[in-house]
């Protein structure tokens, strides 16, 4: 047994979370674990070893999935920072309203939603694709499905981003979004059943809360994780479907040939272009891993990106294929913290390729624009000069 | 070889359905039903298969 390679990579460099690929090569080619001195992280670079380390809850605790303490100890008490057992209760709550098996009366209603705003936005001809798709849309189901009105609904896009930038390390750009973090969570800490559009699952989890279906004083707080957890992600998820979908015609054809391929273009989006950087864990115990040890209480980061492009588990890792389908990628994580809104991700996302694959024949984009954030990595805009339509 | 099933973890995502259909299915309630929990060495591989792509591990077998 061995101490793991090191590197001096920053995975938190402007250029790196820009365009992460060409160091995950470098990572992975040097070790399923390696040391990063400027980020005192032990990173994982192979898609076995995430994995892996995604099911061992006993050996890789969630209590550190931030990179910075003060993210960590606010996140205390929630699924998402919990270990088992505490995490299987918090997390059945938190799914309650989430899972696809509450979501199913949902389809119908999201596919249309989705198709409307697709053909508005052929009609049009030329738009700018995150605004007006990636972000109207998940914007406008996630508020409808918790009823969100007025003001929360405004602050949505930036509450959202922010939330996720915070668990970073503590560089500028998580200091700067510690108080936009702090206004999600302060209004969090205060909604009540009555800010919440009647009829909508924001106001279903305070019921349960009343009738004591789940511990007092929990709504506000799963409300927290649905807005913080599943909107910069999803916003992220759209924008690159569109941009990898503008940018190979010959994979949208492939779709427009077959919708069966619907759900397989998702999991290649997702597996080629993950909406998340870098997730982090904290070892319990020294773990052993391909001969080299991960010391007790180190700070891991697992790069979901990595793994995804490992050629040890993916052909030709580097290509996107819509026909691949790539449904153990890694990008929702996997096993019990597994990503729990990925049900409604998929209703989403689905019904938007779906919807371009009907109604579009070729989308030409222009080029994307990104800028660097800590955890997130999305398009900030997307030029589409013309939709040639179906 | 034996499909085991941790209903306690099953969100009912659904795609052990979609890679073994002849061994599982999501019921109207979309809870999952195992149609076969004892499979055979020709059934091995579907079973494997719906094991692997569980987003939440919820499916082993034994």
């Amino acid at each position: 047994m061995s101490t793991p390679p090191t590197s001096d990579i920053d995975l938190f460099a402007d250029e790196v979370l820009l365009d992460p690929y060409p160091v995950y090569a470098e990572l992975r080619e040097q070790g399923p674990v390696v040391h990063l001195r400027k980020n005192d992280v032990h990173a994982l670079t192979r898609y076995d070893v995430i994995r892996g380390a995604l099911a061992d809850w006993e050996s890789f605790s969630s209590t550190s999935i931030a990179f910075n303490p003060m993210a960590n100890e606010a996140l205390t008490g929630t699924s998402l920072a919990s270990d088992p057992p505490v995490h299987t209760q918090l997390r059945a709550t938190l799914t309650e309203n989430l899972s696809p098996r509450a979501l199913r009366g949902l389809k119908g209603k999201i596919e249309t939603k989705a198709d409307a705003l697709v053909a508005e936005l052929v009609e049009k001809g030329s738009f700018e694709a995150i605004d007006a798709l990636a972000r109207a849309f998940p914007l406008e189901v996630v508020a409808d499905l918790i009823g969100f009105t007025g003001h929360v609904r405004d602050n949505m896009l930036r509450w959202g981003q922010a939330a996720m930038q915070v668990l970073g390390p503590m560089n500028q750009r998580t200091a700067e979004n510690f108080p936009v973090a702090g206004e999600l969570y302060a209004w969090c800490s205060q909604v009540e059943a009555a800010d919440l559009a009647e009829g909508s699952v924001g106001r279903g989890i305070f019921e349960a809360e009343a009738r004591g279906a789940i511990p007092p004083n929990t709504a506000g707080h799963i409300i927290h994780q649905y807005l913080g957890a599943g909107v910069d992600t999803t916003m992220a998820a759209l924008g690159n479907l569109v941009a990898l979908l503008g940018s190979h015609p010959e994979q949208l054809d492939l779709i427009r040939k077959d919708p069966s391929l619907v759900s397989s273009a998702f999991n290649e989006v997702l597996r080629f272009w993950p909406p998340i950087n870098a997730w982090g864990r904290r070892a319990t115990k020294d773990v052993e891993i391909d001969g080299v040890v991960i010391p007790e209480g180190a700070q891991v980061a697992i790069l979901l990106g990595a793994g995804n492009r490992d050629p040890r588990h993916y052909e030709n890792p580097d290509a996107f294929l819509v026909e691949r389908n790539p449904i153990d990628h890694l990008s929702f994580g996997y096993g019990p913290h597994g990503c729990a809104g990925q049900g409604l991700a998929r209703l989403e996302a689905h019904a938007v390729i779906d919807a371009l694959a009907r109604r579009v024949k070729r989308l030409a984009v222009g080029p994307e624009v990104r800028v660097p954030s800590n955890i997130t990595r999305s398009i900030e805009e997307l030029p589409v000069l013309e939709v040639i339509p179906a | 070889m034996k499909i085991v099933l941790d209903r306690a973890r099953c969100e009912g995502h659904g795609l052990c359905e979609e890679a073994a259909p002849r061994l599982m299915h999501l019921d109207d309630d979309g809870e999952l039903v195992l149609d076969r929990e004892e499979v055979d060495e020709a059934d091995a591989a579907l079973a494997n298969a719906a094991v692997r792509v569980c987003p939440v591990a919820a499916l082993r077998v034994a």
